[in-house]
């Protein structure tokens, strides 16, 4: 005990406030398992995605028309450009300089800023895929049109219709997650600004 | 299994039975709703175990402990800003139960203890960081360890959150009278 009776009194009282949760250590050996068990899974359908992604845009070298070897040399130039940006704007956001909170803090001020720049970037991306495509399209109108014409295929439509139709969902879904990002920074601001003292009551 | 991975979970068996208390009166620090507290207890103890095997012991472990819980407490503030429920507004049953068996002493401390919480929990995030480590016995060389700032720099401050706490309190105590 020190000789500081109020602080001693509020240690008192604050030293009753709570006990650990029910099957405290129970509940989260489970979670780490869990936790475990999705980051192997997450991990293992990334990888199949990946490879899957560049199988298929070989496959479709072989086509006749070069709609295809044009579609998958962008899908390549797509996969690395992305994951060259989420590289770029990664950098030294991977460990704090030092343990510290205010080096948390930091470090957590650094990894919003860069999740918002690459959120930026990919709404970009998107576009720039977008207008590839189309133009790839126009360009193999001659070919692909005339099979069109002459064998319609209602599927087709649909299908077209349905990758269409991802392009504003993925834009809203974007754009959503980097409004929520921009309030967290802003969060984060506050917390700075707590920290070099700029609100000390 | 290897060695190393059971002589992690041994370890971190061990800190959550040493360090289970102060880890949930933090996250109450943190989070005035039940539910959401013990999944911020529970998130709390996940990043321990992320960071144990990192965890050369540059520090103590006590003050490895608290920076670890703090930074995610603070991580749940930015990501999730609830409107503040005040402790007051509670259900009974959110509240601690206190095992004493004075009915009358009970309720008072009760009282106290809820009075001294809601006033910790009104503070800015940071400051509310620094007093809980205080009120946890840390010395202001370690709060400085954990917080990354010089021990003068703790003293100064501590005693400003002290004066804003204590005025809390006063003003609580005089607002529950009239």
């Amino acid at each position: 005990m020190t000789n500081d009776r109020e602080l001693d009194t509020w240690r008192e009282q604050w030293s009753s406030v709570a006990e650990p949760p029910a099957e405290f250590q129970r509940k989260v050996q489970e979670r780490i398992k869990r936790q475990e068990r999705r980051f192997m899974l997450g991990n293992l359908l990334a990888v199949i995605a990946f490879l899957g992604l560049l199988i298929f845009a070989l496959f479709l070298r072989h086509r006749s028309t070069w709609m295809g070897p044009g579609w998958s040399t962008g899908l390549i130039v797509l996969v690395f450009v992305s994951a060259a940006c989420r590289m770029w704007f990664s950098r030294g956001t991977w460990h704090p300089q030092t343990q510290s909170t205010r080096a948390f803090v930091e470090l957590w001020h650094k990894r919003v800023t860069a999740r918002i720049r690459l959120l930026r970037i990919s709404i970009y991306l998107l576009l720039g895929w977008i207008i590839f495509c189309a133009i790839l399209k126009a360009a193999n109108w001659r070919t692909i049109g005339q099979d069109v014409g002459t064998h319609p295929k209602v599927w087709e439509v649909v299908l077209v219709a349905c990758v269409l139709m991802q392009y504003p969902v993925i834009w809203y879904g974007v754009d959503w997650l980097r409004r929520r990002k921009l309030a967290e920074l802003n969060e984060v601001e506050k917390i700075m600004n707590e920290m070099d003292g700029k609100s000390v009551p | 299994m290897s060695q190393h991975r059971q002589a992690l979970e041994k370890q971190f068996a061990r800190i959550l039975s040493e360090y289970g208390g102060p880890i949930s009166r933090l996250a109450f620090s943190y989070e005035a709703v039940a539910s959401v507290r013990e999944e911020l207890v529970q998130e709390i103890a996940l990043a321990i175990w992320q960071a144990l095997a990192h965890f050369r012991g540059d520090c103590s472990e006590r003050t490895f402990v608290y920076r670890i819980a703090h930074n995610r407490g603070l991580t749940h503030v930015g990501r999730r800003r609830p409107p503040h429920q005040p402790l007051e507004e509670l259900e009974e049953s959110e509240q601690p139960v206190d095992p004493r068996p004075h009915l009358e002493e009970q309720v008072a401390r009760t009282d106290q203890r809820m009075r001294l919480m809601s006033a910790i929990q009104s503070l800015p995030v940071t400051h509310r960081q620094m007093i809980v480590l205080a009120l946890e016995g840390l010395s202001q060389a370690e709060i400085g360890e954990v917080m990354g700032i010089t021990e003068n720099n703790v003293a100064v401050r501590l005693t400003r959150i002290r004066k804003a706490l204590k005025d809390t309190l006063a003003e609580r105590m005089t607002g529950e009278r009239t």
